[in-house]
This record gives C-alpha cells, sequence and structure tokens, in this order.
C-alpha cells in the first residue's frame, strides 16, 4: 500500500512538472506580458524598464526554473490586473466553486444510485421507463441550456428561487460559506441543479447497468435462497458491488464539476472559480490563467489518487501490492 | 451517541440560520459590466470609473443627465492662460479614514496619475509641467502645450488620499478605496457584488440610501432574470434582445435614452490599399444600409448619426449630412475606381464590447458582399481586438467612440491625426487614416482659446472628417435602463452611463 502511494505520488508529481511546461510556455509566448504590465501607452524605454524589473531580460531556461521555484513555494506571480497574488485570487473563489460541486455532486450521487437500483430492480416498469428516458434528457441536454430553463421555470414564471449569485454568506476563519444562511441554500439549488444534471444520469445509467449484471450472478441466488431480506440483497450484497465503477466516476467527475463550473458560474452569475477563469481570460490576465491551470490539475490529481484509495475501502479484495 | 450528535448540528444549523443572514441592502443596483480594480486611475473605461466615482470625487463633477461641468472639490476654476489652470479647492472636506483634504493630495494624485503602474490617465497627466500648491486650497497646474480640455476631465480624475495612499501595498491600494466621495467602501465579493454605505458627513450632505450593493451580472439572460424576479431595483445594460418582454413587465420601469456613444466603421486611406482611392471609401459608405441595420439588428432602439461627435460635444455640426444608401451608386464609384469586380476586404471588429457589435460587423458584411466585394468577417473578443488595433493590424472595423471630455479636439488628436507616438497623437487612429491638411487643422485649433472660435474650427475638422470619409458613423446607442417600481425610487440615467448613487432619490 505504502509503495503504491509513493508511485502514484511520484507520477503525480511528472505530470505536474509536465503541466506546468506547458503553463511556462503559454505564459511566456501567447502575447508579452511587458505590453500588458507597462500599460498601451509606454515607451521602449518604459518597457525595458519594466521587462527588467520583473526579469523577462532572462534566458528562458532561468525564467522557467525561477518559475518553478516561486511555484514550490506558492508563488505563482501577480494578477496583471489587480496586482493581487493570482493564487490568492483563485484561493479566494476556491469555496464558492467547492460548496457548489459538493452539493451538485451530493445531489447525483444519491439521485443517480438511488434511480439506478429502483430502474434495475423492475427493469420493465413504467416508472422506469420514464426515468430511462429523462436520463437521456440528462445526458443531451447542454449545461447551459438546463440552467436558463431552469431560471426560467423556478425564477421568471415561479418566482420562488434567485436566479443569480449566492445569497448570504458567513465567514468561517478563511472559509466564506453560503451553506450555513437560508438564502444561501436558496441560491444554491438552481446551480447544483444544473451543474449535476448530466453526472446524475450517467451514474444512474452506470448504477443500472451494474445492478442488473450483477442481480444475475449465483451468489445472489444464494442470498436470495437464505431467504435474505430484500433491503439486505439488494443493498448489501448487490450494490456494495456495484458501486466500484460508480464512485471512480462520480470521484473523478468531482474534480471535473471544480475545475470546469466555467458554464453553469457564468450563467449563475455565481462567485466562483470558473466565472474567475472567463474574466481573466477575457482581460487576458495571465498569471490568474495559468495558476487555475496548475491547480485544476492538481485537484484532478489529488482526486484520482483518493479514489484509488477508496476502492480498497469499498472491496477489501483489491490489493495494491 | 450517533443520533445525539446529529441533533446537536441540526440544533446549531437551525440556530445559525436567522443570526447569520445578513441584512439586505437598501439599494441593489444591476451593472453589466464588474470593476477591474478599485484603484481609481488604473483602468479609463467608463464602467471602471463608473464604481469609482461613488467611492471619489474629481475636482469638478458631470451632472445628470447631460453632463454639465459644475464644482466638485474645487469650488471655483479658471483659464488663467492658455497653459494655465486654477483651482480653488473645498474646505473642510475629509477623506473616509479622517484624513483632511488638502492641496497636497491633488498634486500627489496628479503626480502618482504619471505613473504607468497605478495609472492609464497617463494621457492627461502627462501633459501637465508643474503643479504649483501657493496655499493649501489652491492648485495651479501649467500644461506643457496648451489643452484646451484640460478642466473638461477633471470629473473622471479621482482625488486619492495622500498619506495613506503613499505606502500602501499594492494588493490593498488596487482592492481598498479610500476616497471623499458620497460612499465609503465595505465590501467587495469579487464576481459577486460591491457593498457601500452613506458618508453621513459627505460635503454635499449624506445620500439617500445608507447600504447600497452593486452586482455585476455580465450574461444577459442573467440580468434579465434577476429583473424579473425583482432581486435588483435598478439594472443598467437592459439587454436588446429581450427589451420587448422586459417593456411589458408590470413590475419594471424602462427607461430609454440616446447614449453619447457613436458606432462607426473606421477606415484607412493607405497608399498602396484599394482605400487609397476615395471613391472606393465613399462606395462602402453608400452600400451600408444604416436605416436597416437600425431597424433590425438594433430594433428600432440607436439613433442614426450623420458624424461621430454627439449634440453636446463642442465641434457637433447639426448641417452635416451621411452618405445616403445607395448600392447602384456604389457598383459605380467602384468601377469608377477600377474595381468592378470588387475586391478582398475584412471586417474586424469586437464581439463582447458594443450592443450587438457583432451582429453589426455581419450585416455590414452583408451590404459589401451585395455590391461585389469579397468578404471576410473577422470578430473577436474585445481583449485581443483592442490590442490588434495598437499593432495597426485591421484597415477597416467597427468600433465605437464618445468623448468624456465634450471636446471634438481631443476626439480628433487621438482618431483622425496620423500616428505619432512622439507627439502624442493619433494614439487611437488604428486603421492608420493620414491627412496632411487634417493634422495641420488639428494642430491649428488646439492653441485657439476663444470658445467660439474654436468650435467653428473644431466644426470644419468635422467637415473635413466626413466630406474625406475618414469614417462611416453609423448610429449612437441607447442606454436602456430598468427600474423597478413600488420602492419610489427616482432615476435619472446618465449620458456616460455612470452609476452615481448619490443621486438616486
Amino acid at each position: 500500500m505504502a509503495t503504491y502511494i509513493v508511485r502514484r505520488l511520484l507520477q503525480g508529481i511528472v505530470v505536474l512538472l509536465a503541466v506546468s511546461l506547458v503553463c511556462f510556455w503559454l505564459f511566456r509566448y501567447t502575447g508579452d506580458p511587458v505590453r500588458m504590465l507597462a500599460g498601451k501607452y509606454a515607451t521602449q524605454e518604459e518597457q525595458e524598464q519594466v521587462r527588467k524589473a520583473y526579469g523577462l531580460d532572462r534566458p528562458m531556461a532561468v525564467q522557467y526554473f525561477s518559475f518553478l521555484g516561486g511555484a514550490l513555494k506558492g508563488d505563482f506571480g501577480k494578477s496583471y490586473i489587480s496586482q493581487i497574488d493570482a493564487l490568492d485570487t483563485i484561493l479566494e473563489r476556491f469555496p464558492a466553486t467547492f460548496e457548489l460541486a459538493l452539493v451538485a455532486i451530493c445531489f447525483s450521487f444519491s439521485m443517480g444510485v438511488g434511480l439506478g437500483v429502483v430502474v434495475a430492480i423492475r427493469p420493465n416498469g413504467w416508472l422506469s421507463r420514464t426515468i430511462m428516458a429523462g436520463s437521456l434528457f440528462g445526458i443531451s441536454i447542454p449545461t447551459f441550456l438546463i440552467g436558463i430553463l431552469l431560471v426560467m421555470l423556478f425564477s421568471v414564471y415561479l418566482n420562488i428561487l434567485p436566479p443569480f449569485g449566492r445569497g448570504d454568506t458567513v465567514q468561517l476563519g478563511f472559509w466564506r460559506t453560503g451553506l450555513l444562511t437560508a438564502s444561501g441554500w436558496q441560491h444554491i439549488l438552481l446551480p447544483a441543479l444544473t451543474l449535476s444534471g448530466y453526472q446524475l444520469a450517467v451514474l444512474l445509467r452506470l448504477t443500472r447497468a451494474g445492478m442488473r449484471e450483477t442481480l444475475g450472478e449465483e451468489y445472489i441466488k444464494t442470498a436470495w435462497a437464505k431467504g435474505l431480506s430484500p433491503a439486505k440483497v439488494i443493498l448489501k450484497h448487490a450494490l456494495r458491488n456495484v458501486l466500484i465503477p460508480v464512485v471512480t466516476i462520480a470521484g473523478l467527475s468531482f474534480g471535473e464539476l471544480i475545475a470546469y463550473s466555467i458554464v453553469t458560474e457564468t450563467i449563475f452569475q455565481w462567485p466562483g472559480m470558473g466565472n474567475l477563469l472567463l474574466t481573466s481570460i477575457f482581460e487576458t490576465d495571465q498569471p490568474v490563467i495559468v495558476t487555475y491551470i496548475m491547480l485544476a490539475a492538481f485537484i484532478i490529481l489529488f482526486i484520482n489518487i483518493v479514489v484509488d484509495l477508496l476502492y480498497a475501502l469499498l472491496n477489501p479484495r483489491i490489493r495494491y501490492d | 451517541m450517533k443520533r445525539s450528535l446529529r441533533v446537536t448540528l441540526l440544533l446549531a444549523l437551525l440556530v445559525a440560520l436567522p443570526t447569520s443572514a445578513l441584512a439586505k441592502a437598501d439599494l441593489v443596483v444591476a451593472t453589466d459590466a464588474p470593476p477591474k480594480a478599485m484603484n481609481p486611475h488604473a483602468f479609463s473605461s467608463d464602467a471602471n470609473l463608473s464604481y469609482m466615482s461613488n467611492f471619489f470625487d474629481g475636482l469638478l463633477q458631470r451632472k445628470a443627465p447631460e453632463g454639465k461641468l459644475s464644482p466638485a472639490l474645487a469650488v471655483k476654476w479658471e483659464r488663467q492662460d492658455a497653459v494655465t489652470w486654477k483651482f480653488e479647492l473645498r474646505k473642510g472636506v475629509k477623506f473616509h479614514n479622517g484624513n483632511p483634504f488638502t492641496a497636497a493630495d491633488v498634486r500627489f494624485t496628479f503626480e502618482r496619475m504619471k505613473d504607468p503602474k497605478y495609472s492609464k490617465l497617463l494621457n492627461i497627466a502627462n501633459s501637465i509641467a508643474s503643479i504649483e500648491t501657493p496655499d493649501d486650497h489652491t492648485v495651479i497646474f501649467k500644461t506643457g502645450k496648451p489643452v484646451p480640455w484640460f478642466a473638461e476631465t477633471m470629473h473622471q480624475n479621482f482625488i486619492v488620499d495622500m498619506e495613506s495612499s503613499k505606502d500602501r501595498d499594492d494588493g490593498d491600494y488596487n482592492t481598498r478605496p479610500i476616497g471623499t466621495g458620497a460612499y465609503k467602501f465595505v465590501e467587495w465579493v469579487k464576481g459577486s457584488y460591491i457593498r457601500m454605505a452613506a458618508n453621513a458627513d459627505y460635503w454635499e450632505g449624506a445620500p439617500k440610501y445608507a447600504t447600497v450593493d452593486i452586482r455585476p451580472i455580465t450574461e444577459e439572460a442573467t440580468r434579465f432574470a434577476a429583473l424579473a424576479g425583482k432581486q435588483v431595483d435598478i439594472v443598467n445594460g437592459v439587454p436588446l434582445t429581450l427589451f420587448d418582454r422586459i417593456k411589458t413587465m408590470p413590475h419594471v420601469e424602462v427607461i430609454s435614452r440616446p447614449a453619447r456613444r457613436c458606432i462607426y466603421m473606421d477606415m484607412s486611406n493607405k497608399a498602396g490599399t484599394p482605400f487609397e482611392d476615395i471613391r472606393v471609401r465613399q462606395a462602402i459608405a453608400h452600400a451600408i444600409n444604416e436605416e436597416e441595420i437600425i431597424q433590425t439588428v438594433m430594433r428600432g432602439q440607436a439613433t442614426l448619426a450623420h458624424q461621430v461627435p454627439d449634440v453636446p460635444t463642442v465641434g457637433y455640426d447639426a448641417n452635416l449630412q451621411r452618405l445616403p444608401y445607395d448600392p447602384a451608386k456604389a457598383k459605380e464609384l467602384l468601377a469608377a475606381a477600377g474595381y468592378p469586380d470588387g475586391f478582398e476586404i475584412t471586417i474586424a471588429g469586437p464581439n463582447d464590447r458594443y450592443i450587438n457589435d457583432e451582429k453589426i460587423c455581419e450585416a455590414v458584411a452583408k451590404y459589401l458582399a451585395k455590391v461585389g466585394l469579397k468578404v471576410t468577417l473577422d470578430v473577436k473578443p474585445k481583449s485581443i481586438f483592442f490590442d490588434e488595433l495598437t499593432e495597426y493590424k485591421h484597415r477597416f472595423y467597427l468600433i465605437g467612440w464618445f468623448d468624456g471630455s465634450f471636446d471634438f479636439g481631443r476626439s480628433a488628436e487621438k482618431l483622425l491625426h496620423t500616428p505619432d507616438a512622439d507627439k502624442g497623437m493619433g494614439a487611437y487612429n488604428g486603421a492608420l487614416y493620414s491627412k496632411t491638411a487634417m493634422d495641420a487643422a488639428i494642430i491649428a485649433s488646439s492653441s485657439i482659446i476663444d470658445r467660439a472660435e474654436r468650435e467653428k474650427a473644431l466644426q470644419e475638422i468635422n467637415r473635413m472628417s466626413v466630406e474625406d470619409v475618414a469614417w462611416i458613423p453609423l448610429h449612437y446607442q441607447q442606454d436602456i435602463f430598468a427600474v423597478v417600481k413600488g420602492k419610489n425610487i427616482q432615476f435619472t440615467p446618465r449620458s456616460d452611463r455612470w452609476i452615481v448613487v448619490k443621486e438616486i432619490q
């Protein structure tokens, strides 16, 4: 187990290095940062001053290693626009995105697995057919459309849920949370529902397929024959085995929900990292964009490793040595 | 054990819910653009200046709706000679941190504005040769060369506190504004809202609304939903595509007024390009059916433009007429210029800057294709597009302009004069239009002190630009605002689109 973890960590570091190289390349070759830093009306002389001050006159390799050194210490440079530390700018937005992704994944996991089990038990009932047809919508309708439809229904016509923003928040240390206020919950429902739509449908279909396969296995027949209660057979004997691929997908998609919630955050004006990324791209604020990519890579790697470790918990037969 | 833990958690949640819910602000304004920084000189865009106008004051201010220049931190001002401007400062004004406002703050502000690290308002700052402060409440500026519109920009050069700004961390300076304005800064949750509280000691008297939230909502559909759900009290930048729907909402009052900004097609006359021939430029102007653009693309929410400056600008000439829509004549002119089969033309423009900018470009492309030109469309986000303009990449593009100083002389220097970085001319002349007679007229106009005489000279420059087809004015945008009824909010939109909260009653 320990060797496995070490090996995975080493692999992760290599991936991060590769990402940093790509980022650095993006950083330096997509537009001259000096033009951004010095302003539109800077003279040649002023530009040279800025170039020196930021160390942009040094050879490329030297710059890369100093960037790497800075990144190791958590210093990714300052936003061109606000002159604030790029990592701080992003981390300030992290709680909003994390909470949104968390509520979304809870929603899609509980609904997806729950409905998946229901559908698997009576595959041909009218309820199952309705649910399966509905899941097709979840997979095929793009996020922005789901979001706008939900807003039209709940905010414009019914006027029961707010269409944008995060509502009232509470500051707990460095973490600004919206999950402790009623208005925060009202505000999170629509975006979380939007964000969870696709995952919900995928998890539902995955659970259904797995359940149908497992329910035909010999050991399940044995369990029925022993006279165990349906709950025990379905939930303990069957579902537990089915959950392995489901948890994998859910875990991986959690990373994606955090890293790529851009569309949902934009529609709902959610003050998270995705929204910031989009704004930064429009403003060509390179340090923020690069830091975001590095952070996204890190989160996805981290979650990958955690998911692998969770396997062992769910199924003791899996060994990593 | 488990159950008791759950009960405890639930109880904690119930206790937390009511106490942590913050009071809603007295007034919530939704805007279409977020602030980029809270440093009042960091960006010259009207969106950013609009936020700053609540935290800071300039030496002068412009009053709604038409923008009459009025006293603010200065009570009196005069142009003593061509290059000397004297301002008498208001006494007894305090910054939000309690520091008194004096001439030293004014001097510090204009010196800081010369530093490209803090300021994009370099143009006006660098025109200042010296600043004298004979006493605490008098400032005398001397400009290097005559700048006739010097005082006209004083509503947007916001004064910062010297003592607290000098040694502050740049990050803090860029996020926590300290000014003399009608509102004190409370909180900026980026991407969410800007909260401010009334300044009870404001020199013009405390403003009506005690706490105000400004919420930038960049998505049009979301802005619409916020209005429909009564989440906000005032919206600026009502989306044109949803205009008809919003007008039918019983709880919303829609205010529509002509904006100052003129949308026009900027054109080159560079030698070696087809645009060199004035007949080609005239043909393009004749080919565009602007009335139809206003009716279809803009849904009637725009005013036909015959020239680039708007009515209140010094240099506006009511007698100027645009070239009429006449595709047959356009073809004739093209043939006469030696292009009977047209030529390849690229239409550039931003797709996220002006109302329906991309659709206007598409319409223009359609009209030009009809008279036989081979059109390529090249629209892109403003951040890339405007960078390309400074590199003079495009010969024909859509852009908008209004002059914050209400002076066409300043516009002409930036837009029509041949680009010359050393003289500070033609900074936004991205198409590389150049005409010797035009340059001479612009230079000559800047040293005329008499206002009426100067106006004549500027009108002449304006006429020359229309007759030489240096550009094709399309329309003035319409600014559309919405106010939710029921709270009895008296809101008069300003011509510059700024949301100056102290003016809302």
